[in-house]
């Protein structure tokens, strides 16, 4: 009877640790933060008084958080397919044989050594618009940090150099399992290249694609580190994402109950575009 | 055709790899170089200054320290506690499994960034501040790798594991000699990805420290506050510090790399 | 199974142990040691080592103390780690001294483990008239003076001397006005027609607007409570006080002439790099600036230019002091020992000469030493004439969310420039924004 008990038990005692996480870290924070956004929450973390939606509404009509959520959907919009093409660019164009192949190949995946503040640091050293190299080797004048689009199109570059690294050697090992057999056939019947991907790579990649555009989406609306150290959020907040702008009033503020709106309405958002990409993965899975 | 294929292959790559050179010869400018109008590509009188400044004037190995320490413990939970969840989930067959199995894995709906708040409360209540539990705690459980680790485990058949334990093997022997050689590669990556992302970990680890003995080095790098004056050159030579015996591990270990990510992860 | 958990408790105790490793050593000292943050980077952060060791080195030794000076990051970032401590009650964790800045002085001033500056002074028989009037006010709180001024800067107009002598103007401009004047006269196109110099680059920040608005009629209010130091802020006056709508009016006739660069970041670079000819900067920043320049051209530096004939007010002192905490070490003593030597005169000096912030005791001005220094450097000199023209009550905000109000200011006035709003509109949507932030800090309050 004791042994039948302690067989039993056993794998509720081997997954412990794991939910115990969950519960800690994932499930009771979120109540908390969804909590905290309904309450006016002091400069301690202490629950005052339950205001329903009222930290929303004046969430909604504060102008530095529509800022901020017309930046993050930018840029979202902007980098998602940018960092798609470039990383699918990177795995087809070194997709073949050869020692040149095989260079290129670890020059893709290379930023994946270099960490993030490491990164962060030299992109804002070599995009210095006075003294920066960029600028001066392409013979341009950008103000990288002054102008509002240059420096969203500069953290849409901090993005995808964050990026390659993983998303290249996912696409790369997804395109080496299309089995070598149907590309043999499909040459032979003729097929050019172009035919080649719309009609046997990308479907056969199709669901690592998938995984790598939900990764993209879930990135994007979260980005914070990359503005925290490039561009803090300027100039005149045109980089100011929504996270960036969580950090902002709940650390830098002590603004918890915002913070926590701020945070309650990316969950939501970020939910839903995934959602949606679900969906829209589904139809096409069908009508293949 | 496989010219222009190998001929743009190229020109993206050198893009790619530019920061990287770039920041390894900036490592040795001095700080005439680095205010130099029209900017440099490579320094006029090479120079080991910056990193000799880089390590005298700040804490540079307690950074790395910690954050080597930090990420190798981290991975080490972290592993333990994914292989034995997707274990448990895979040859057991207990009352609640599935609904338990898609509580630990939804929480991947769960973006930590959203939570960082509460958990920052959190962890300032149970007094973990500046310690090295408080960085990594947030990162010990891994719902994805839980969930690739039990796809993995499920191709591995269940009458294997009751022919082992037939024979009086127990489910560690089981688990240590026979599924992890096994699943090898797998494990391997998600070390690795687990050791990186630990490692390259930035605002969790920015708030959850306050003493600059404790800071991680991706925190220490970005307060090497030089940079007010374009003193750049200290936090080039330790970037390029940090940066150099990865690099050189990745280069020697590409196969592996390239082989080990399998796209048995993300669906096919 | 029992290996598996054998292996879980031996990773478990790994783990507690080297969480127990990372945690502080508290070691018994004879010697009472001082640990002081601070955000001093560059030629400050050496010059800041340079003090602590004459410190330690001659008083220390003395009264057997050492200063430990700790590098906590950017002013943000040691207010950051100050609160983070203060908020978890882990008094023991505090520093024994913290250097901030204004934007700190709001999460600070009223904790329970601050100890007033005027407190330790007082008891150790310290005459407060020795400090500057206007360094003194800048921080004091209700009358009490509750920390010790440091790191103190007014604002300076650069200018590209060179530029100017090549285009024969003469001497700097006083009011705006003559700003935008000279700075049409300075601006360069290439061939092409495009601008590779602009007259001026800027955009207000906080600190400027806190001169720009507070000098008119010789002093005005930006916010209620005597700009925070009386207590918490509930609005903002500068809107009903027309202070702002004059200063917007005179900024828009800058930029209508074309030679106004919207600059917000770099702008020592661009300034050093000869892209513009003139730009307003901390008195804190000429030492770098003079040695990034080099000798591309000559460096000339002048009052920040006034509003108008009428705004007498002169310049605020900016930057930081030095807060004491009360942690359990005992420590109060020592610490103040090493804010008497800090603030002294001839440690004012070094600092002077090392960082170019201004002394702030009465001591260092009458120094044989600090003559010499300003005969041979007269640039420095500038800085601290305005300073003394100045009105000592025009003092800096002390107000919540200054990070989120230094955003709403610039975000604020580059829509009036580029989407051609008026004044009047830009001061009235100021006021809703900033007083809504006002109202957000007193509803955490519990009002």
């Amino acid at each position: 009877m004791n042994r039948h008990w302690k067989h039993s038990l056993k794998p509720y005692l081997l997954i412990l640790p794991a939910l115990f996480l969950a519960g800690l870290f994932a499930y009771r924070p979120f109540v908390i933060t969804l909590l905290n956004s309904l309450y006016t929450v002091s400069i301690n973390g202490q629950r005052i008084a339950f205001v329903g939606l009222d930290n929303f509404r004046r969430l909604f009509v504060n102008e530095s958080f529509q800022t901020s959520l017309s930046n993050t959907l930018r840029f979202t919009l902007y980098f998602v397919p940018v960092n798609v093409f470039i990383c699918l660019s990177a795995a087809l164009l070194s997709h073949r044989e050869g020692k040149l192949a095989t260079l290129n190949q670890i020059c893709f995946f290379l930023p994946m050594a270099v960490g993030l503040s490491s990164a962060m640091m030299i992109l804002k050293m070599i995009f210095n618009p006075f003294i920066g190299i960029v600028n001066q080797l392409l013979g341009i004048s950008v103000e990288w940090f002054n102008n509002p689009n240059a420096a969203m199109a500069l953290l849409v570059i901090a993005g995808v150099y964050l990026d390659i690294g993983i998303k290249f050697l996912l696409l790369h090992a997804a395109l080496r399992n299309i089995p070598a057999n149907l590309v043999e056939v499909a040459t032979l019947e003729g097929a050019n290249p172009l035919q080649l991907f719309k009609y046997l790579q990308l479907p056969l990649i199709a669901p690592t694609l998938v995984f790598v555009l939900a990764t993209n989406i879930k990135d994007a609306m979260l980005i914070s580190s990359p503005v925290l150290i490039l561009t803090e959020g300027g100039p005149f907040r045109s980089t100011q994402t929504l996270v960036y702008q969580m950090y902002l009033e709940g650390f830098k503020s002590g603004n918890y109950a915002m913070g926590s709106a701020i945070a309650t309405v990316v969950f939501f958002l970020t939910f839903l575009l995934l959602l949606a990409l679900l969906q829209i993965e589904r139809r096409r899975v069908y009508y293949q | 055709m496989k010219s222009l294929k190998a001929i743009l292959a190229t020109i993206l790559s050198l893009i790619i790899v530019f920061p990287i050179a770039y920041s390894l010869s900036a490592s040795f400018f001095s700080w005439a170089d680095f205010t130099a109008i029209p900017a440099r590509l490579l320094p006029s009188q090479p120079t080991f200054e910056n990193y000799i400044r880089a390590f005298r004037e700040t804490n540079l190995e307690q950074f790395l320290l910690n954050s080597l320490i930090t990420a190798s413990l981290g991975m080490m939970l972290r592993m333990t506690i994914s292989i034995t969840a997707a274990y448990t989930f895979t040859f057991f067959n207990f009352k609640g499994r599935d609904i338990l199995f898609i509580l630990i894995v939804a929480t991947m709906l769960l973006p930590s960034d959203t939570l960082l708040l509460a958990n920052y409360t959190t962890i300032r209540a149970l007094r973990l501040t500046d310690t090295y539990l408080g960085i990594i705690s947030t990162s010990l459980l891994a719902p994805a790798h839980i969930f690739m680790l039990r796809q993995y485990f499920k191709t591995v058949s269940g009458e294997y594991r009751e022919a082992a334990i037939i024979e009086g093997c127990s489910d560690t022997r089981f688990l240590t000699l026979l599924l992890i050689p096994i699943s090898k590669a797998v494990v391997v990556t998600l070390a690795i990805h687990s050791f990186s992302t630990i490692f390259n970990d930035y605002l969790w680890p920015l708030l959850v420290t306050n003493k600059a003995s404790m800071r991680t080095i991706q925190v220490g790098l970005t307060m090497l506050g030089f940079s007010e004056n374009f003193d750049y050159g200290p936090q080039f030579a330790a970037i390029t510090v940090l940066m150099t015996p990865v690099l050189v591990a990745f280069i020697l270990m590409h196969k592996p790399i390239q082989e080990s990510v399998s796209t048995r992860f993300t669906g096919r | 199974m029992k290996r598996l958990f054998s292996v879980m408790i031996i990773l478990i105790s790994l783990t507690t142990v080297l969480f127990a490793a990372g945690q502080r050593e508290i070691k018994p000292d004879p010697v009472r040691t001082v640990t002081w943050w601070h955000p001093n980077s560059g030629l400050a952060g050496q010059a800041t080592q340079a003090m602590v060791q004459a410190f330690n080195s001659t008083v220390g030794v003395e009264k057997n103390i050492r200063v430990e000076a700790v590098y906590q990051g950017k002013a943000n970032d040691v207010l950051t780690k100050a609160k983070a401590i203060l908020q978890s009650d882990s008094r023991r964790d505090l520093p024994d001294l913290a250097q901030l800045d204004g934007a700190a002085v709001l999460d600070i001033r009223d904790v329970d483990a601050l100890i007033p500056m005027e407190d330790l002074a007082l008891s150790d028989g310290y005459d407060l008239d020795a400090i500057l009037e206007a360094a003194r006010l800048s921080v004091t709180y209700k009358d009490k003076m509750i920390a010790m001024p440091f790191n103190s800067s007014t604002i300076l107009l650069y200018y590209n001397k060179t530029a100017f002598d090549q285009g024969g103007i003469a001497r700097a401009p006083r009011t705006l006005d003559e700003l935008a004047v000279t700075a049409q006269a300075l601006v360069q196109k290439d061939a092409r027609g495009n601008v590779i110099r602009s007259g001026f680059a800027n955009v207000p920040t906080t600190y400027e607007l806190i001169a720009w608005l507070g000098q008119q009629n010789h002093l005005s209010y930006i916010t209620d409570q005597e700009n925070g130091h009386a207590g918490n802020p509930t609005r903002v006056l500068f809107h009903e006080n027309g202070t702002m709508v004059n200063f917007l009016t005179k900024w828009k006739a800058l930029y209508d002439t074309g030679a106004l660069e919207n600059l917000t970041s770099d702008r020592n670079g661009a300034f050093a790099s000869g892209r513009t000819a003139m730009i307003v900067a901390s008195t804190s920043n000429l030492t770098t600036i003079l040695s990034m320049v080099g000798d591309r051209f000559e460096v000339g530096v002048a009052n920040f230019p006034m509003v108008d004939e009428h705004a007498t007010g002169g310049v605020n002192v900016g930057g930081g002091a030095i807060w004491a905490f009360d942690n359990g070490s005992g420590n109060r003593d020592a610490a103040w020992e090493f804010v008497k030597f800090a603030s002294s005169g001839e440690q004012q000096l070094a600092w002077h000469i090392a960082t170019g912030y201004f002394p702030i005791h009465r001591d260092t001005y009458s120094l044989p030493a600090f003559e010499e220094h300003i005969a041979k450097n007269p640039l420095f000199k500038v800085a601290i004439d305005q300073l003394m023209q100045s009105n000592p009550q025009l003092q800096g905000i002390w107000v919540p969310s200054a990070y989120q109000i230094y955003y709403a200011f610039q975000t604020g006035i580059l829509k009036m420039l580029t989407e051609n709003r008026s004044p009047e509109e830009t001061s009235r949507a100021l006021e809703a924004e900033i007083n809504g932030y006002f109202a957000e800090y007193l509803r955490m309050q519990g009002q």
